[in-house]
């Protein structure tokens, strides 16, 4: 039962969670949650492929730094939905229409 | 049997946040369900003997990037607005049952093909005996600091321009 086509439709069932996250929602930071899942989905797809294919470890060294980018990514990308409400106080995307207010 | 119940466990975990992820409406219970989900990952990662991913997983994720969503979250207002059902009001021509019916269609079509052009790969590796369970902390470390030395530098660079930067960004505004 445990194989790689169950860990892909994992993965698949993650990554369109994550799609229609995006592209559903209209919240910047619900939006955010869905690049998570997204980002998940492609980890989890490098450790089974390493695991079920050649049993090395650069796939783990490969969900490792996509673990890492996206914690980077979460911090920075908060702060900028952090300092977006300080300026137009709301999160919606539609209002983020303007480069200059 | 140990393992099979342990992934169906994660599985249904992960896939259960995942769908919560996309229909809740509040969006603090979003979060806590991609918590679940990430959780559910991480067990993933353990069934397949990557345990020091499974950890660094539940670490960062669970300790850092969720904790870090639900301080914004509650930074910028709860989520008093825009929680509606998924926002689909907002999009013109995206609530009609026709467009359901499209995309349902489109998306068996388009799985079918994928799924009928990858069969042979996938079903190729489909042997799922586990090897003797051995951790992997070890070789990851030696893989790290040899193989892998500039991504590992550049990840750290990484990280501290992230520090600074998500620093600089959010400071407050003086007037």
């Amino acid at each position: 039962m445990i194989s790689l086509s169950s860990y892909l439709f994992i993965s698949f069932t993650l990554f369109v969670a994550g799609i229609a996250v995006m592209i559903a929602r209209k919240n910047i930071i619900a939006m955010m949650l869905g690049i998570e899942l997204i980002l998940n989905s492609a980890a989890l797809n490098f450790a089974a492929y390493t695991r079920f294919i050649n049993n090395n470890l650069e796939g783990h060294l490969m969900s490792l730094f996509i673990i890492v980018i996206a914690a980077a990514e979460a911090a920075v990308g908060l702060a900028i939905v952090i300092r977006f409400f300080q300026i137009k106080e709301t999160i919606h995307i539609d209002d983020a229409a303007q480069l200059q207010s | 049997m140990f393992e099979n119940t342990l992934f169906f466990l994660s599985a249904a975990l992960c896939i259960i946040g995942a769908a919560g992820v996309v229909f809740s409406k509040n969006l603090m219970h979003a979060c806590v369900l991609l918590l679940a989900s990430l959780f559910g990952v991480a067990g993933l990662y353990a069934v397949i003997g990557a345990d020091f991913l499974a950890a660094s997983q539940l670490v960062i994720y669970a300790g850092g990037v969720v904790i870090l969503m639900l301080f914004a979250v509650m930074l910028t207002g709860g989520s008093s607005e825009n929680s509606n059902k998924f926002g689909i009001e907002k999009i013109p021509g995206m609530g009609s049952t026709k467009t359901y019916v499209f995309a349902g269609f489109s998306v068996l079509v388009i799985s079918f093909t994928i799924l009928k052009l990858m069969a042979n790969f996938m079903k190729s590796y489909t042997k799922g005996e586990l090897p003797a369970f051995s951790s992997t902390v070890e070789k990851i470390g030696t893989l790290l600091v040899t193989d892998h030395v500039l991504a590992f530098e550049i990840s750290s660079i990484l990280l501290l321009g992230a520090l600074v930067g998500a620093a600089v960004i959010a400071r407050p505004r003086k007037g």
